[in-house]
């Protein structure tokens, strides 16, 4: 853990610094919390909404971290969880059969007035969509946002191996989608 | 990269973009707005506690007044008073069982008879009579009986 991430830690659990400690740290995370939920949910408003209970989280149990994983890791961890919690709440009030989930994130990216991408970066996210919901996340964790292997193993609690597999897999598919449709 | 390469020629060309963009000045107003949140939150607990204590403490108060007198009233009471309904209990067991089943299965004719046999060596006390009595005959038969002799 950095010194940076670990005096946060250490000034959250003092209640005189407490405030000043937390705005340190949504100003740190922000913007890469942001844009991991964004890719998740598509939606500017979703994403918005997601990120401030992701933090609004943070605050309720600052006191429960454990310190075994790094901050990161751990904002993480309860991001991803907060996206996938709303887009299944989100698919159970739409009655959103699971087979159409993709096509409801598609409109979700269209129908998005901060979508700005040129016609080939619409058909990457079109690829993206089109995968698992867990391949689309570890893909997206590790094309876009570069983490280690070892990260992303203790953010979404699984194997490095099997992480490794699912990155293959997802990748395969989107250069697939992509050749496809030139 | 090399991996990617090796996977998926095609998509290691392109530029790893991200093509959503957000509202202007987004991250900067965003720990402002996120704060505002937190001190709202922190507003709404804090009298829901106090509204909980408001609304329970004067029911609280009277079931503690009501406690307080019942202890006062009750264990003066049950310390010294006698104890009455263990003595009627106690003269109740007290008549033989073996008695009362034999004197409430026992009927009018035969009763009348026993009475009237000289020779029989009665052993009826005028306490077991009017346990007989009591147990076989209402108050309006009693009073007839009466009436005709």
């Amino acid at each position: 853990m950095s010194d940076s991430d670990q005096k946060i830690i250490a000034d959250l659990k003092d209640a005189n610094k407490r405030d000043l400690a937390f705005h340190v740290l949504v100003r740190t995370y922000q913007e890469r919390l942001y844009w991991h939920i964004r890719k998740m949910v598509m939606n500017h408003d979703d994403a918005d909404d997601i990120l401030q209970n992701t933090f609004m989280k943070v605050w309720r149990s600052i006191d429960t971290f454990r310190e075994e994983s790094s901050l990161f890791t751990w904002l993480y961890r309860i991001a991803t969880n907060e996206s996938i919690t709303f887009l299944n709440s989100k698919k159970k009030k739409s009655l959103i059969p699971l087979s159409e989930e993709n096509e409801y994130l598609m409109e979700n990216l269209m129908s998005d007035p901060y979508f700005e991408g040129e016609a080939i970066q619409l058909k990457l996210q079109q690829a993206i969509l089109r995968l698992p919901e867990k391949q689309r996340i570890v893909f997206n964790m590790k094309y876009f946002e570069e983490l280690k292997y070892e990260d992303m193993a203790q953010i979404l609690d699984t194997s490095v191996g099997a992480l490794k597999a699912s990155y293959h897999h997802a990748a395969k598919k989107v250069e697939e989608y992509i050749k496809s449709s030139d | 990269m090399d991996e990617l390469k090796n996977i998926a020629p095609e998509l290691s060309k392109l530029k790893k973009e991200v093509p959503f963009s957000t509202p202007e000045g987004y991250f900067d107003d965003f720990s402002a707005r996120l704060q505002m949140r937190i001190e709202a939150e922190k507003q709404t607990v804090a009298p829901r506690k106090t509204r909980f204590l408001q609304i329970f403490k004067p029911a609280l108060g009277l079931a503690a007044s009501f406690a307080l007198i019942f202890l006062l009233v009750y264990v003066p009471l049950k310390t010294f008073m006698p104890d009455q309904e263990n003595t009627v209990a106690v003269v109740t067991d007290s008549v033989d069982p073996n008695l009362m089943n034999v004197i409430e299965h026992l009927d009018e004719s035969s009763f009348f008879t026993m009475l009237d046999d000289d020779n029989t060596n009665s052993e009826f006390t005028d306490d077991e009579l009017t346990m007989y009595v009591s147990a076989n005959f209402n108050d309006y038969e009693i009073y007839e009986n009466l009436d005709i002799h």
